[in-house]
């Protein structure tokens, strides 16, 4: 019996682990579904064209991100990068004067546009494809739920306007292209009757669905604000039932009066600061440290041990917060409803993936049949995990206990 | 005593300006004639260069 839930599609990644460079072919080829062997012919090919398989070789290994699997060298960012693109197209513009030079060369009125389209293409893809927004809440404190555990993307005008400045010379330089071409082939002026027609018969199109456009954005505006204030609400849902109820269900069970008293003030410390978006006192920074506090928290509260096993570790960004706060609930479940026995925990980290699994040998349940108002299974674990790009599947039979598998993939700009 | 790290930057530098200074030397000395056409590729390939060592030494 199993309750899980999936990532998304994945994007179009150069994969250094299985090609020959940079790995360009083989992520074309891996995210087009077709032969390896066809999309490096293909750019042997266009290299014959006067080297411009080459330019598009080379623009590609700068432009498309590398795959998970690459190693962990990254190119400079700021001025750097824009060295590096500069030298890297001098280079090339070298090849291509040099194949001209020597008389391998096809037309002017075709290279010269053509790499001023890849340039300008590729610079387009770029920033679109490149975040204006900030790498979804890396290196945050888990404070500022609120704010942070949404997905909602913080966007930081610096980078926005980079993206759009990327845009602009990308189109501008495709735009060139065109003129050139139509200019090396004799055929601006009749073009030029064309723009015109064209400019014509877009603006009436126009002024006639412009009503409907308009709505089509204002709608797909209020459901994206609609989709992000619901996910505000599962957040904060999902984080009162791991702490404010928890608490409550404790102080319910509990005789000792003193108990009870500690039992206030620490919930109390606790959403003080989350409201105020403070980090809480004393947390980790590390996944291994705070999968072993929250574990240390969970046996203190419930008397029944859990057993912790770390390999690797990583930064507790926003993500791997959630992660740990996903481990928490599996682990308060298990000692809640696991009969006593021990839980167990075994976390992995490597090469940006993360792996949680939670298990006890307790009277297991059935994830299916798990009640509508039980938010504990279906927000605080699997919810949470989808929430920020994960998945969480929970195996349970009588004879074998449960386990929950959390899973939260390698971000791809990472 | 561990050797000095070398400076790739200013190396790759050092190499174009001195393969350059090579070429125009053979010009002067009447070896190659010198045109736009061979020119233009070799200063490209050579300030590309200097460039992208540079880029590539700021680290990422």
């Amino acid at each position: 019996m199993t309750a899980d839930s999936h990532p998304g599609a994945q994007a179009l990644r150069r994969d250094p682990t299985d090609g020959w460079l940079g790995g360009v072919c083989a992520g074309i080829a891996l995210r087009y579904g077709v032969d390896r062997a066809l999309v490096r012919l293909a750019f042997v090919v266009a290299t014959t064209a006067g080297g411009l398989g080459v330019a598009l070789y080379a623009l590609g290994w700068l432009v498309i991100p590398a795959g998970p699997g690459a190693g962990r060298r990254r190119l400079p960012t700021g001025r750097g990068a824009v060295e590096v693109a500069l030298g890297t197209g001098l280079l090339l513009l070298s090849v291509l004067l040099t194949f001209r030079a020597l008389g391998i060369w096809f037309s002017d009125a075709i290279v010269w546009p053509l790499v001023l389209i890849a340039s300008g293409g590729a610079l387009i893809w770029r920033g679109s494809g490149s975040p204006a927004t900030a790498p979804a809440q890396a290196e945050a404190p888990t404070a500022a739920l609120l704010k942070k555990e949404t997905e909602q993307p913080r966007r930081e005008p610096g980078r926005t306007a980079a993206a759009i400045s990327r845009t602009g010379i990308g189109i501008a330089l495709v735009v060139a292209a065109g003129f050139a071409f139509l200019q090396a082939t004799g055929a601006l002026s009749a073009a030029r009757d064309v723009l015109l027609a064209v400019i014509a018969v877009v603006v009436v199109l126009g002024v006639i669905f412009a009503p409907w456009v308009l709505r089509l954005v204002r709608s797909l505006t209020a459901e994206r604000s609609e989709r992000i204030r619901s996910q505000e609400r599962a957040e904060v849902a999902a984080h009162l039932h791991d702490s404010v109820l928890q608490t409550l269900a404790l102080v319910q069970r509990s005789d000792d009066p003193q108990e009870v008293a500690a039992l206030a003030r620490r919930q109390e410390r606790e959403l003080r600061a989350w409201l105020s978006g403070r980090p809480p006192a004393g947390q980790a920074a590390r996944l291994a440290a705070a999968l072993e506090a929250a574990a240390a928290d969970v046996e203190e509260r419930h008397g029944v041990p859990v057993e912790v096993v770390v390999v690797g570790d990583r930064n507790l960004d926003a993500n791997a917060e959630a992660v740990v706060a996903a481990t928490r609930e599996a682990m308060t479940n298990a000692a809640k409803f696991g009969g006593g026995s021990p839980v167990d925990v075994y976390a992995e980290s490597d090469d940006g993936q993360l792996h949680v699994f939670v298990r006890d040998r307790g009277p297991g349940f059935d994830p299916d049949a798990l009640p509508a108002d039980r938010r504990g299974v279906r927000e605080s674990i699997v919810g949470r995990m989808r929430r920020h790009g994960g998945r969480a599947q929970i195996t349970s039979s009588p004879a074998s206990g449960t386990e929950v598998e959390l899973e939260l993939p390698a971000r791809p700009d990472r | 005593m561990r050797a000095a790290k070398p400076d790739i930057p200013a190396l790759v530098a050092g190499l174009a300006l001195l393969a350059l200074g090579g070429l125009l030397l053979a010009h002067s000395l009447g070896v190659v004639e010198l045109s736009f056409a061979l020119v233009a590729p070799v200063a490209c390939a050579a300030t590309g260069a200097i460039l992208l060592a540079n880029g590539l030494g700021r680290g990422g």
